[in-house]
C-alpha cells in the first residue's frame, strides 16, 4: 500500500532515523503529565505545590493505604471504606473550590476499589506487593493491561468471570464472619470452655 | 457481628469550607420529560414536592400545539379531547425524535404520527412540521422541546415564587452524547442551565437509596449494602439499571437501555388492526390525519383496558368504508408485541450479566414508567428476577422526577438537618467510548459501565511506514464496527516522526469529568525529544447534524492513509 500525497513525509535519500523499540520504553505517564498541565494551564492562582506533592505520595501508597484498610481487610470493609471515601471525594459532594483535586482523588480511590473488590485482581495485586512492586500507580497499569488481554477470547472472558464469581462467593461467605481461621477457632474454643 | 453504619467521617477542613458557601444557593429543580408525559419536582426544604399546573395536574402531556402565532404546550394547555392532539397541529414524541437522523429506524417509525415527519434517507435531520391553517409549518424537535420547557419554567417560577435557572433532567439510558447536546441546546433556548443529565433509572436508584437510608435510621439498623434492579419502561424508551446502595450512596453497577416503549406497542397493534395503515396514511392529507387520530385513540384505549381486562371490544369507524370491529384478546396483544417483550427480557439479562450478578443477588426489584402497568411487562421482570413480588414503595409515574429533585438538591449543595439529603449517586457510563482502529473496528477506551469521573488511556501506532499524520475518529456505542456506533467527532494529529510502521507511540486518553464532559487528548510520544509536538485536547462531541456524511467523506478521501492500529502487547497475537 502506498501513502498518497496526504500524510506522506518527503522522501529523503538517507534512510529515516531509526528509533529502536527499546529506546521508546521510558514511558511518559500521561495522566500525571496532564494533571500538571491542567494545573498550570488553568492558572489557578493558589499555590498547588502541596497538592502536587500529595499526588506523588498517593501514587506511592498501596491501594490498602489509599482506602485506609489493613491488608487483611474483608470485602465488606473494602466496600465500606470505598463508600465513605466516595462521600468525601466525589465531585458531587466535595467543596466547590476543591472539585478538581478531589476528582483526582476519587478516581484513585475508585481504581483501588476496583482492584481490591475483585478477588482475582486483588490476588494478583497482593502477590505483586509481596514481591515489592507495591506502587499503586504502576500496578494499576499492569492490571489494566491484563484486563484488556482478557478480551482476546470470549471464552477466556467467560471462564474468568465464572472463576471470579466463584471466588467472589467464597469471599462473601468469609466476609460474613469477618475473621481469620485462627480467630474463629479461638472463639470456638472460648465458647466451648465458657 | 453488627455492621457499622456508613457515616461521613468528620473532616474539619471540608466541613469548614462547606459552611462558608453562599447562604441561599438556588435549589435546582428536577424535570422528567417523558415521551408522553412530563413532571417537575423540587426539594421544598424537608421533602420532595411535585409541582402542579394551574389545572392542578402533577403529570402533564408532553406536546406543543402550533396555531396562529403563539404555540401552546401541554403545561398550560388543556385539550378538549384527545383528538385535538391528533389534528396535525400538535407535535409530540419529541424525545423519540431529538438528535436522530433520517436514516434512523426510530424516525421512520415516527412517520405514522399525525404530524409531518419527512425523511430523505441520506443521514441528515428529518423534516418535521405541524399543520397550521392548512399548511405544514416546519419546526425541529429542539424547538418544540424548548417551547415546552419555557412553559414548564414559567409554571415552576409561579409556584416557587422565585426565578428558576438550574435543572436536573432525566434522560433515557440509550441516549448518545450527541443527543445529550440537543437536550442541552433546548434547555439553553429555554433559559435553563443543566446541572445534571441523569439516566432515568439512576434517578429512581437515588430515591431508593434515600428510602433505604431512612428505613435504616428508623430501625436503628445496619447500613448493609442492598442491590436493586430498576426496570423503567415509558412510551419511548426502556431502561434497566442495577444499583448497590448503602448509607445513602447509590453506586450504579450496570446500565442497559433501548428504544422500545409504549409507542412501539401502540404502533404494532395499530398495524395489526389495520395492516394497510402505512399505505393509507402515507399522503398525510387532512382526512387521513383525522383517521389516523381515530385509530390511535382507539388502540391506546384498548391497550389501557387490557391491563385489567382479558379482552376488549374495538369499534372504530375510520370513514371511507374502513371500519374496525372486533374483540381483542390480551394474548393477541402480547403475541403482536412479542419482539418488544423479548427486547425487554434481553435488556434485563444483559444488565445482570454486566453487573456480574445473579437474579438471587438482587434484594429489591423496582418497576417504574407508564408500561409498568402492563401485566406482561410485570411478568417478564418478575420471572427473570425470580420473585413473587416487586418493590412497592414508589409511585411508578413519579419515581424518576422525585429522584431528579433529590439530585438537584444534592448537586446544589443543600444539606438537610435530618440527614435526608446525605445522598450520593456514583454514575457509570451507559455506552463505551473509543476510537476507530484496526480497520473499521471500534476500540473502546472507556468501557461501558465504567464509574465516572474517569480517565483512561491506550496506545496506538501507525499502519504505514513514515506515516506523519493520523485521524482520530471518536465513537460511542457497543457495536464491533464503527458504522454501527455513534460518531462523536474526529481530529487529526500531526508531527509523527518518519519511522517504520508500528514504531510510533500514539497515546489517546479519554477523560470524563464531574459534570460528565468528555475530553479526548491525543498525541505522539517521542522519548527524549526536546520539544515534542503538542498534544491535542478536544471536547466531544464536535459533530453536528449530518455527521454520518463527514465520516464517509473522510474515509473516501483518505482511505487508510491516516489509520491507526492498537499496540499489540507481548504474548498477545
Amino acid at each position: 500500500m502506498f501513502c498518497n500525497s496526504y500524510g506522506l513525509i518527503p522522501v529523503s535519500s538517507s534512510p529515516p532515523p531509526s528509533i529502536s523499540p527499546s529506546s521508546l520504553h521510558p514511558r511518559i505517564y500521561y495522566p500525571s503529565n496532564s494533571q500538571l498541565r491542567t494545573k498550570f494551564g488553568s492558572l489557578k492562582a493558589k499555590s498547588k505545590l502541596n497538592d502536587v506533592v500529595s499526588y506523588a505520595e498517593l501514587d506511592n501508597r498501596s491501594f490498602y493505604h489509599l482506602l485506609g484498610i489493613p491488608e487483611t481487610g474483608t470485602l465488606l470493609e473494602i466496600k465500606q471504606a470505598y463508600k465513605q471515601l466516595a462521600r468525601k471525594y466525589h465531585p458531587d459532594v466535595s467543596p466547590p473550590d476543591r472539585v478538581e483535586e478531589y476528582t483526582q482523588r476519587f478516581i484513585r480511590v475508585q481504581e483501588a476499589y476496583e482492584i481490591l473488590s475483585d478477588p482475582r485482581m486483588r490476588d494478583m495485586y497482593d502477590k505483586d506487593m509481596a514481591k515489592g512492586l507495591h506502587f499503586a500507580f504502576s500496578a494499576r497499569r499492569r492490571y489494566q493491561n491484563d484486563e484488556s488481554m482478557e478480551e482476546i477470547g470470549e471464552w477466556k472472558n467467560r471462564w474468568q468471570s465464572q472463576l471470579s464469581e466463584l471466588k467472589r462467593r467464597s469471599t462473601r461467605k468469609d466476609s460474613g464472619n469477618s475473621m481469620s481461621w485462627g480467630a474463629r477457632m479461638r472463639r470456638q474454643r472460648n465458647e466451648a470452655s465458657s | 457481628m453488627a455492621e457499622q453504619a456508613y457515616t461521613v467521617a468528620s473532616d474539619s477542613e471540608t466541613t469548614g469550607e462547606e459552611k462558608t458557601s453562599p447562604a441561599f444557593p438556588e435549589i435546582a429543580i428536577g424535570i422528567d420529560i417523558g415521551t408522553s408525559q412530563c413532571s417537575v419536582a423540587v426539594w421544598n426544604g424537608s421533602q420532595v414536592e411535585l409541582l402542579r399546573n394551574t389545572r392542578n395536574r402533577k403529570l402533564m402531556r408532553s406536546y406543543v400545539t402550533f396555531k396562529d402565532e403563539v404555540p401552546a404546550g401541554g403545561v398550560s394547555d388543556e385539550l378538549a379531547h384527545e383528538y385535538d392532539m391528533l389534528s396535525g397541529a400538535a407535535i409530540f414524541n419529541m424525545k423519540r425524535l431529538i438528535g436522530r437522523v433520517d436514516t434512523d429506524p426510530v424516525v421512520h417509525a415516527s412517520k405514522n404520527l399525525p404530524f409531518l415527519v419527512q425523511t430523505l434517507d441520506i443521514g441528515v435531520r428529518p423534516f418535521i412540521a405541524a399543520l397550521v391553517n392548512k399548511m405544514w409549518r416546519s419546526t425541529t424537535p429542539e424547538e418544540v422541546l424548548a417551547i415546552f420547557l419555557v412553559e414548564l419554567r414559567a409554571m415552576a417560577e409561579v409556584k416557587l415564587r422565585r426565578p428558576v435557572r438550574n435543572v436536573v433532567l432525566t434522560i433515557p439510558v440509550s441516549f448518545s452524547r450527541f443527543q445529550l447536546t440537543r437536550i442541552e441546546r433546548a434547555c439553553a433556548m429555554a433559559g435553563l442551565h443543566v446541572l445534571r443529565l441523569m439516566p432515568e433509572p439512576t434517578a429512581v436508584a437515588l430515591l431508593y437509596a434515600q428510602q433505604q437510608q431512612q428505613s435504616a435510621h428508623e430501625n436503628m439498623g445496619s447500613g448493609s449494602e442492598k442491590i436493586a434492579l430498576i426496570f423503567n419502561m415509558g412510551a419511548g424508551y426502556c431502561d434497566v439499571a442495577i444499583t448497590a446502595t448503602a448509607g445513602g450512596v447509590s453506586q450504579i453497577k450496570a446500565l442497559a437501555g433501548s428504544t422500545v416503549g409504549g409507542e412501539d406497542l401502540l404502533q404494532n397493534l395499530m398495524h395489526h388492526l389495520l395492516p394497510s395503515m402505512d399505505h393509507i396514511f402515507s399522503s398525510h392529507g387532512i382526512e387521513e390525519i383525522k383517521r389516523m387520530g381515530l385509530l390511535r385513540v382507539a388502540t391506546q384505549d384498548a391497550i389501557h383496558q387490557l391491563s385489567s381486562e382479558m379482552s376488549v371490544p374495538i369499534d372504530v369507524d375510520l370513514g371511507n368504508g374502513t371500519k374496525i370491529s372486533k374483540f381483542l384478546e390480551r394474548a393477541e396483544f402480547e403475541e403482536v408485541n412479542k419482539e418488544v417483550f423479548q427486547k425487554c427480557e434481553t435488556l434485563i439479562k444483559r444488565c445482570l450479566c454486566d453487573a456480574k450478578l445473579e437474579a438471587e443477588d438482587v434484594h429489591d426489584v423496582i418497576i417504574v414508567g407508564g408500561c409498568s402497568y402492563i401485566p406482561k411487562v410485570r411478568n417478564i421482570v418478575m420471572s427473570i428476577c425470580k420473585r413473587e413480588e416487586l418493590y412497592s414503595g414508589m409511585n411508578p409515574l413519579e419515581a424518576a422526577v422525585r429522584g431528579a429533585a433529590l439530585e438537584g438538591a444534592v448537586a446544589s449543595g443543600i444539606s438537610d438537618p435530618f440527614g435526608s439529603l446525605d445522598l450520593l449517586t456514583i454514575q457509570a457510563t451507559p455506552l463505551s467510548i473509543g476510537i476507530q482502529a484496526d480497520g473499521s473496528n471500534f476500540v473502546p477506551i472507556i468501557h461501558q459501565n465504567t464509574t465516572t469521573p474517569v480517565r483512561k488511556e491506550q496506545n496506538f501506532t501507525t499502519v504505514h511506514d513514515n506515516q506523519a499524520e493520523a485521524l482520530i475518529f471518536v465513537y460511542e456505542g457497543d457495536e464491533k464496527t464503527v458504522e454501527d456506533n455513534h460518531l462523536l467527532g474526529y481530529f487529526k494529529i500531526t508531527g509523527i516522526p518518519p519511522v517504520p510502521k508500528g514504531v510510533p507511540e500514539i497515546n489517546v486518553c479519554m477523560d470524563i469529568d464531574a459534570s460528565n464532559v468528555l475530553r479526548v487528548f491525543a498525541g505522539v510520544i517521542i522519548p527524549g525529544a526536546k520539544c515534542p509536538p503538542p498534544f491535542m485536547e478536544v471536547r466531544m462531541p464536535t459533530v453536528d447534524d449530518g455527521h454520518a456524511w463527514s465520516a464517509q467523506t473522510l474515509h473516501k478521501t483518505y482511505g487508510s492513509t491516516l489509520d491507526l492500529v492498537t499496540v499489540k502487547k507481548k504474548g498477545q497475537h
